[in-house]
């Protein structure tokens, strides 16, 4: 029986959407067809008069049309004074229709940090929250306990954006109903177990301490650039963006954009260091042991790393 | 008999919109267009890091990040007083123009031409051929565009680390250093779009379209060959022909573009650029000129002035925010949103940008008409703007874009001159970055304070074409393009659709200007 999907855009850059549209093998137009997904609304493919658009939103809250999937993108803005109409949709404000669809799904998929989390909105005026998060703390518009009717959370595809692979295969797992093992802050460990320095092309100058200090240069980005690269989950370095590259591999620092705090609200493109030592160690990682590791790994490092002459 | 009606939202747009539209006797007599969504973007950015808007401001819009990068990264290159280097300007302008060419295709495909679909069409001879090529998800042009713009982003990619949302321009050129194996690679993947756009969306080679120069041009080319006939383009000029698209639209006539691409300082692209553009008046800093077209009236032919970005103010009399006593340029002006919503006759949280006190459309048309191509000054003489010449304009900006990629990524291989300049450190200064996105003129300005950002705001292409009546009255481009339309289905005004469309509307980016 075919599975169906509803897609929601909220206070948000649509760069979710845009980044599906970079899904490959099978491609967006591929993909509905394939899984047999049927896909009743999304707000930038699906063309529906305004009168079918009502009338499928009121046959999906009274239930008469059921609903498998709810996807949404952006943050849920309840601002000002928690009236919601900062985003306003079909006259409302967006979050009533928000918190009435997410009562019909089985699933509900948060895509992107700002739908995870709140992200960039949650720290200005439109009292913007994530559905079930807001930023590190456990609650967010639907509220910590909910489940949706399969009795999963909110399920969190952070990112900014997230990668369309991660959405395309979490909705591939749904749809053929294979478990999805969720970690901390509901995210699927598939994609968020490891860090993004996993895979990064300048990890053997991490290991080594041989430091970029300015850009352009070879070297690791964790101790002066700000990388967030082993502090933070996320598959940039496994999968890869547009099947070619990541930012660390072109010499831009990770920003942590997969991390509930994100935006941080420290500078970009520098460290935050005590003595020159980063304040926010590896993810797991003791300050003692880290001290001795490294200075033992600066002097162990090869001229070859130390000339900057290897590829990246 | 007058009846008023509703358009809520209008799909198939970046973002939120919705069109409140009075008609009288078939005809739009008035209309006012609201941004529907509030998203208090730039007040987050004060008191951060000074590079916080290479991060942070990408994210304003999924299509369109790039674009914002580089208006940001130019902002900082101002305030570090930094010159950057040949390569670095090459490569900010290549993946700028693959963003905008991804975006322009995309724009075409899947959200303008569905809209021929529509089942007003059902009875015109080109309804089903519409049908088979763009039908959402299933057109043979949208399957076959999903697949080659992704082309365009792996070369965003190769040079930039991802898209959307990378960071790699930074003040004093690029964070990134492409080598030159990257370099072909890109190469490659450009010659595989040029190909497709060449047989499937102009059905000619690029040069051959490049000869045409005048719609008596444009005819003969037209009629030379059923490939002409058969492509997206030309399809696209019978369908035009049969829904009249060049009989509305029209608006005020004026146009404002920022100019486009910074020059390297040797490049054989100058000679590119004046074959193309015979009567440019840009110089050798710029491939596309900056300026400001105010349209002819009474038999008096429009003209074309110099810009200076000190004639922009904001006017916020009819959008949801407290009012300054007078309109402002974006360094001075304050912004609050004006909580009390929708009552009274405020309408819109899009701003009104205006250029020396007139509204301004701007966008692929306004960059060529200031550019004075022959083809497009040709047709804006004899028809006036229109939603056929809007949408042209954004269909075949490619054929001058791609041979400009083509050349500059070459010269970027032979080259072998740093990408980044060290500025120091920034401690204070104010500096602007205006640039042409995919949708025209956008700028950022910046100042800077005790090493923080004290100030930034923003105004998006969007908000010029969007913008709500001003102080005196005047309507925003789209809302005068949209008077006096004749409407056949009150029940369904797909004319205000193509309308709105031929500006490829960008809600997400337009909502948020304000400013701190």
């Amino acid at each position: 029986m075919s599975v169906n999907l509803y897609w929601l855009q909220c206070g948000g850059c649509n760069g979710d959407t845009w980044s599906l549209f970079n899904a490959e093998s099978p491609d967006i137009a591929e993909f509905f067809d394939l899984l047999d997904i049927e896909l009743l609304w999304h707000p930038a493919i699906s063309d529906k008069s305004l009168e079918e658009q009502e009338k499928l939103n009121e046959c999906l809250l009274s239930g008469d049309q059921r609903l498998d999937i709810l996807c949404v993108e952006g943050s849920v803005i309840r601002g000002p004074g928690g009236t919601g109409i900062y985003d306003e949709a079909y006259g409302k404000p967006k979050k009533d229709l928000v918190a009435a669809l997410a009562k019909r799904a089985k699933y509900i998929i948060a895509a992107g940090t700002c739908a995870s989390f709140g992200g960039v909105g949650a720290y200005g005026e439109t009292e913007a929250t994530g559905l079930q998060f807001l930023k590190w703390e456990k609650g967010g518009f639907l509220g910590k306990d909910f489940k949706s009717e399969s009795g999963y959370p909110v399920i969190n595809l952070p990112g900014c954006p997230c990668h369309c692979d991660v959405i395309t295969g979490t909705l591939s797992l749904l749809v053929s109903e294979m478990p999805l093992e969720l970690g901390e802050y509901n995210t699927p460990l598939e994609w968020y177990g490891m860090m993004v320095h996993q895979g990064c092309t300048r990890d053997e100058y991490h290991e080594y301490r041989v430091e970029e200090k300015r850009f352009g240069e070879k070297g690791c980005m964790f101790f002066h650039l700000g990388c967030h690269g082993p502090l933070v989950k996320g598959p940039c370095n496994k999968i890869l963006w547009n099947r070619r590259s990541s930012k660390t591999r072109v010499g831009v620092p990770c920003f942590g954009c997969t991390r509930p705090d994100f935006p941080q609200h420290y500078p970009f493109f520098e460290t935050r260091n005590i003595e020159g030592i980063p304040i926010e160690l590896p993810d797991g990682v003791g300050r003692a042991y880290y001290l001795a590791y490294k200075g033992m790994a600066a002097a162990a490092a090869p001229a070859r790393l130390k000339k900057r002459k290897t590829g990246i | 008999m007058d009846k008023k009606i509703h358009i809520l939202p209008l799909n198939r747009i970046e973002g939120d919109l919705k069109i409140h539209l009075e008609i009288g006797d078939g005809v739009v007599s008035d209309v006012r267009s609201s941004g529907i969504m509030y998203r208090g973007f730039e007040n987050i950015m004060t008191g951060r890091g000074p590079l916080d808007g290479l991060v942070i401001t990408p994210r304003i819009c999924g299509l369109c990040s790039t674009a914002h990068l580089k208006a940001a990264a130019k902002a900082l290159d101002m305030i570090c007083n930094v010159t950057v280097s040949d390569n670095a300007k090459r490569i900010r302008n290549i993946t700028l123009i693959m963003e905008k060419l991804q975006s322009d295709i995309r724009h075409a495909f899947f959200l303008f031409m569905p809209e021929f679909t529509s089942p007003c069409y059902k009875g015109s001879p080109l309804f089903e051929e519409a049908v088979r090529r763009y039908e959402p998800l299933k057109g043979e042009t949208v399957i076959q565009a999903i697949r080659e713009t992704k082309k365009l982003l792996e070369i965003i990619a190769i040079l930039g680390g991802q898209w959307p949302h990378s960071s790699f321009m930074v003040p004093g050129g690029t964070a990134s250093v492409p080598s030159a194996n990257h370099i072909t690679q890109c190469r490659h993947l450009l010659r595989d779009f040029r190909k497709w756009y060449e047989n499937r969306v102009l059905g000619c080679r690029i040069d051959r379209w490049l000869e045409v120069r005048s719609k008596s041009d444009m005819e003969v080319w037209f009629d030379e060959c059923k490939a002409h006939q058969e492509s997206d383009l030309g399809f696209y000029i019978r369908f035009a022909k049969e829904a009249s698209l060049e009989k509305t639209g029209k608006g005020h006539g004026n146009f404002i573009s920022f100019g486009s691409l910074d020059m390297p300082g040797s490049t054989d692209t100058l000679n590119m650029r004046n074959r193309i553009f015979p009567k440019s008046s840009a110089s050798s800093k710029m491939f596309l000129p900056s300026g400001f077209y105010t349209s002819g009236r009474n038999g008096v032919p429009g003209r074309i002035r110099r810009f200076q970005q000190e004639k922009i103010t904001e006017d916020m009399r009819y959008s949801w925010f407290n009012e300054d006593e007078c309109a402002k340029h974006p360094f001075d002006g304050m912004t609050v949103p004006y909580a009390s919503g929708s009552e009274g006759k405020k309408y819109s949280w899009v701003k009104a940008p205006r250029y020396n006190g007139l509204p301004a459309e701007t966008g692929p048309l306004a960059e060529m008409i200031i550019a004075q191509h022959p083809l497009f000054t040709d047709i804006l003489n004899s028809d006036g703007p229109n939603v056929f010449v809007r949408e042209l304009a954004r269909l075949v900006k490619a054929a001058v874009m791609i041979p400009v990629s083509e050349l500059w990524l070459s010269e970027t291989a032979c080259s072998r001159e740093d990408f980044f300049r060290n500025y120091g450190k920034i401690e204070e200064g104010e500096g602007y970055g205006l640039i042409e996105a995919a949708r025209g003129a956008l700028g950022h300005w910046v100042k800077i304070k005790r090493a923080k950002i004290e100030k930034y705001q923003i105004i998006t292409p969007t908000t010029w074409n969007a913008s709500p009546r001003d102080t005196d009255g005047i309507r925003g481009p789209w809302e005068e393009a949209i008077i006096g339309t004749e409407i056949r289905d009150i029940d369904n005004p797909v004319e205000v659709g193509h309308i709105i469309r031929s500006y490829d509307p960008c809600l997400v980016c337009a909502v948020h200007t304000i400013c701190v």
